[in-house]
């Protein structure tokens, strides 16, 4: 798991959820078509819509219902501005999150 | 809802107060029961936000008190047939897993009907030992205990 605590976290829209990025683990952003390409650890990701960058994110460790029935592994878990997220462990990207080939996000 | 249900029984001087053990709820074509000791609130169905990928009986997250709370579809836990289109759905937030390592998670139930007394000796043990801890009769009906405590392991 990295980055659980970061300073900011960059906020997405993907698949019908919020997701937290950390920061510095976003190396690339690029506007695509009508969603968004975004560089993380060596991986490509797309969203939806980006909310904005967040700090003083309060993150909690994922509970442990989300690891019994969610076989992705989150950073963490956090409610920003009444919206429950998922944090991302950069290392380990959930599936929904990856550019598909062709995709016009 | 938060009061525990305490009726009397007996006659005479000789009253019994039993108090209520279990939020009855129903899921799909079952009637469920909570322990009392574990429900945080009932709250109106709560707003939840899908996570791909997770398997059915986790409907998401959602947001209670500030905190995310992870929402678990009741009906498929029991594996109950879903019911009619439910008037006033409802979350029930409770604590699950052992007191040390507790968390509280969400279950999104049909309707939260009542708070009964359900006598430890009359429960008909699942095979199991998991999440549906057993059967009771309550007024009338075979309604089933959960273990929340199996949740959190």
């Amino acid at each position: 798991m990295s980055a659980p605590h970061a300073a900011g976290y960059l906020l997405v829209r993907r698949a019908g959820g919020v997701w937290g990025i950390a920061n510095e683990a976003v190396s690339g952003l690029a506007r695509n078509g009508r969603g968004y390409r975004l560089t993380v650890g060596g991986e490509v990701l797309a969203a939806d819509e980006i909310l904005g960058v967040v700090t003083g994110l309060r993150v909690l460790p994922p509970a442990p219902a989300l690891r019994r029935f969610w076989p992705e592994s989150p950073a963490g878990m956090a409610v920003h501005g009444g919206l429950p997220l998922v944090v991302v462990d950069p290392l380990r990207v959930p599936a929904a999150l990856r550019w598909n080939e062709g995709e016009d996000a | 809802m938060g009061e525990p249900l305490t009726p009397l029984i007996g006659d005479g001087a000789r009253k019994t107060r039993r108090e209520g053990t279990h939020l009855l709820v129903r899921a799909g074509e079952y009637s469920c029961a909570l322990p009392l000791s574990a429900v945080r609130r009932v709250v109106r169905a709560l707003t939840v936000h899908p996570l791909p990928g997770a398997a059915g009986e986790l409907e998401g997250l959602a947001e209670f008190g500030g905190e995310p709370l992870p929402v678990l579809n009741l009906a498929r836990l029991v594996n109950a047939s879903p019911g009619a289109n439910p008037s006033y759905p409802v979350t029930v937030v409770v604590w699950v897993g052992p007191v040390e390592g507790r968390e509280m998670i969400g279950f999104t139930a049909d309707a939260a009907l009542e708070v009964v007394h359900v006598p430890p000796e009359s429960i008909v043990a699942a095979s199991d030992g998991g999440f549906l801890q057993g059967e009771a009769p309550v007024g009338g009906e075979v309604v089933r205990i959960l273990n929340l405590d199996a949740l959190g392991h």
